[in-house]
């Protein structure tokens, strides 16, 4: 299964520039085509696609979200455990080791050090064992309350 | 195909500079495994007989585990197979770090090497898209440097295996490294890829790994790292030294908890064992000579875990381990940050060798990483090296004017940066002991200990009957991570296969080594169920936490969609070890002759320290070990083919 163009397509690339593993090629102003052997479904094409021209592994066409609006995953590092399944998950080469954090013993945790780079597919939040990651959109309110 | 595995390898045929995937049937993964089993099953038939390990008829595999990439705990672990050069049996050795996940997320279960390079090369795997490419400016380059390059040729963000100088100069004792010094360093196979003049594998992928049952899989996760994360404060560093001194003088033994084990290792990883090991006998001392009382407190003071846990920076996990046993040192010498020394290096280049210098320790533990070559191997080497010195075997002439007293550290320093270009003396011990005691002669293979070829590691079988079976039974002889009698009671696979004995709280410590059947039983279901773990790629530390804490059979079920027993999972283990021993025997390898030194199996007895007057009937042992997989009792040869 892979994510497909349509026809409607505008040939702007936006997609094959956003593209984490370079799985969609087209000319440009002319029609766009996925490799399915390479699409992850990260959905990034999706997101960023103005004339909704990309359709889901399920067959449903995505709707554009603003850029500054796609979700970003939030650790918990009270949950997290160091083993790195985070890190080694994200397509987008985003996520790297923090600086160590002493706590009972020197700990590095996992940063979003390239925050311009992710591209919200939440593969780090649903690979995590143990739940540390949430996906939280910009937008919404974070425990403290304010908007961030 | 279900999930855990992806069904398709990937040849290269260095010779004609190919690369060919091939779809491997989901039969194979059922009966097999993925990992050492896959390895086995694939290269079990396809190296000829009488195969020259460092000629074009070898074939060199890297494969990852089944469990790896689907959410399971401890699932890390890399493995690297062929035919060893060092023992000329079968030769596999384990790694962690990154690499693990590297492989399938370029698409593949194993990455297989035939022929030989007319030139050196490396191989880029670019998200499935693998091309071979000149590595002649690598060639010489040690291995942090020839790791850093590649990934910096492969544009960044990615994983890469290297051989250093020791594997390019065909070194039998050489290994393969990644992530900066992490290395599978046993069976000498970091030869067979420099014979290969393959300088390293360079892997850049992103696909996902299919998982039967997600949601399963991290659910038992989240149970099994409830047992790792439970760290009630515990002994001090100076004080685990006095508790093995409590183990050695007590009559009776305690059946380890690996939890126990677990509580030491997150906190300084495996150098928590340096003294508490010598002081219970488990720590060789001397060259196997000498006991606990020759490097006693005194001595290995400075090899006390809080010395190395000062120098710690930050903990280093390894691919989906939530324990950290390992470490990023900062150190005042040349290297800055170094990965923390194991055990198993710290022993080999100190107690093995008399050596107290911390400082020198740590030196050639880098020394050796950077030049990609064993520790243990190498620890052993120096050992025998300083043995024939001592007996007058070797002169100082003979050692280029080396003083290769015991304990010397800059001696062994200098000898060890021999050993790594191949410099003089270097040249005649760079391929291990066995091979340098052959050359010289005049007796020096009574120096020699080493199990078919291989150094034997850090661990007694005078204190622990059950490493010097599996010493001496393995197709790889001289490993010490697939079973004993500790590890066994640490298994604690009694919990999910109620038919294994259960060997009770205390015992007296001579039950150890009575032959009897339980021993081989338990002997056994060792092997058994490491070639489970290696074929899942777990990590033997996660196992330590005991079968009903760490769910690696109901983890194998739901990543691939399973269900099978944990009997049938040991049965698939058994169709593994048969397979190595079977390969073995096609290669000539006799059974017998893989044997542990008689010095190991204490004939004669130590007349003093830890293990005075232990002695065991391993030939008996070994039979029996033989039986249980139904095997000639003499010979230990398959009857028939698995």
């Amino acid at each position: 299964m892979s994510y497909h163009i349509l026809a409607n397509c505008s040939g702007c690339g936006a997609c094959a520039r956003i593209c984490p593993t370079e799985a969609i090629a087209g000319e440009k102003k002319s029609l766009h085509v996925i490799d399915p052997r390479r699409c992850l479904e990260c959905g990034a094409c999706g997101k960023i696609c103005p004339v909704a021209a990309v359709r889901d592994a399920f067959g449903i066409v995505c709707r554009r979200v603003k850029r500054s609006a796609w979700e970003k995953p939030r650790l918990d590092e009270k949950l997290c455990m160091s083993c790195g399944i985070c890190i080694d998950a994200c397509p987008a080469n985003c996520l790297d080791w923090s600086e160590p954090v002493m706590k009972k013993e020197p700990h590095a945790y996992p940063l979003l050090r390239e925050e311009k780079l992710c591209i919200g597919c939440g593969f780090c939040a649903r690979e995590c064992p143990v739940g540390a990651i949430a996906m939280t959109a910009p937008t919404t309110v974070s425990e403290r309350g304010v908007d961030d | 195909m279900s999930g855990g595995y992806l069904g398709r390898i990937l040849w290269v045929d260095l010779v004609a500079g190919a690369c060919r995937e091939e779809e491997v049937a989901d039969e194979i993964y059922g009966q097999f495994l993925s990992g050492i089993g896959l390895a086995v099953r694939l290269l079990g038939d396809r190296i000829p007989p009488g195969a020259d390990p460092l000629g074009p008829e070898n074939v060199l595999a890297f494969v990852s585990g089944l469990l790896t990439g689907t959410g399971a705990l401890f699932s890390g672990r890399w493995m690297v197979a062929g035919k060893s050069p060092l023992t000329g049996g079968w030769g596999d050795a384990n790694c962690g770090g990154t690499l693990s996940p590297a492989i399938k997320r370029c698409g593949y279960d194993g990455i297989f090497f035939t022929g030989v390079s007319p030139r050196p090369v490396y191989l880029l795997v670019d998200d499935g898209r693998p091309e071979l490419r000149d590595a002649s400016h690598l060639w010489g380059k040690d291995a942090l440097a020839a790791e850093e390059e590649l990934i910096r040729e492969a544009g960044g963000h990615a994983r890469a295996a290297v051989i250093g100088p020791a594997g390019e100069k065909l070194s039998l004792i050489a290994g393969i490294c990644n992530d900066r010094g992490r290395i599978a360093a046993r069976s000498g196979l970091g030869a067979v890829m420099g014979a290969k003049r393959l300088k390293g594998l360079v892997l850049k992928g992103k696909r996902r790994i299919p998982v039967h049952h997600r949601e399963e899989v991290q659910r038992l996760s989240r149970e099994c790292n409830k047992w790792v994360q439970f760290q009630p404060p515990f002994v001090t560093g100076t004080m685990t030294a006095y508790v093995g001194t409590l183990m050695r003088l007590l009559p009776t033994q305690m059946a380890m908890d690996g939890l126990v084990y677990k509580l030491l290792l997150k906190k300084w990883g495996t150098v928590s064992m340096n003294q508490m090991s010598v002081e219970m006998g488990d720590a060789p001392i001397m060259n196997w000579k000498g006991t606990s009382a020759d490097w006693g407190i005194g001595k290995s003071r400075t090899v006390n875990p809080d010395a190395f846990r000062v120098l710690e920076r930050v903990k280093y996990h390894c691919y989906s381990c939530p324990l950290g046993c390992g470490g990023i040192c900062a150190t005042k010498g040349p290297f800055g940050e170094v990965h923390k020394p194991e055990y198993e290096s710290v022993l080999a280049l100190g107690g093995l060798c008399m050596n107290s210098d911390l400082e020198s320790i740590i030196t050639m533990n880098e020394l050796l990483n950077r030049a990609g070559m064993d520790t243990i191997s190498a620890g052993g080497t120096v050992a025998f090296a300083m043995e024939c010195y001592e007996q007058g075997i070797l002169s100082r002439d003979d050692l280029d004017g080396l003083d290769l007293r015991w304990g010397n550290s800059a001696a062994m320093i200098a000898l060890i940066e021999k050993m790594i270009r191949r410099e003089g003396v270097g040249d005649l011990l760079a391929d291990g002991a066995k091979r340098a005691a052959e050359k010289i002669g005049r007796g020096a293979g009574a120096c020699a200990i080493h199990a078919g070829g291989q150094e034997l590691p850090m661990h007694d079988g005078r204190n622990d009957p059950g490493f010097n079976v599996h010493y001496s039974v393995e197709a790889t002889p001289g490993r010490h991570t697939i079973g004993a009698q500790l590890y066994y009671e640490m298994f604690r696979l009694w919990k999910r296969i109620p038919s294994l004995p259960r060997p009770p709280l205390f015992y007296r410590k001579r039950r150890k080594y009575l032959a009897d059947e339980e021993k081989a039983v338990m002997a056994a279901a060792c092997s058994k169920f490491m070639n489970v773990a290696n074929g899942a790629g777990l990590c033997m530390f996660g196992l330590f936490l005991g079968a009903e804490r760490i769910p690696s059979f109901a983890w194998l079920n739901a990543a691939a969609g399973w269900r099978k027993s944990p009997e049938e999972y040991l049965a698939i283990g058994a169709a593994i070890q048969n397979r190595k021993q079977e390969f073995n025997r096609r290669q000539g390898i006799d059974a017998r002759s893989l044997q542990v030194p008689d010095r190991v199996l204490g004939r004669p007895p130590q007349r003093r320290g830890a293990n005075r007057g232990r002695t065991m009937d391993l030939e008996k042992m070994r039979s029996d070990y033989w039986e249980q997989f139904g095997w000639d009792r003499e010979k230990g040869l398959p009857k028939d083919r698995p």
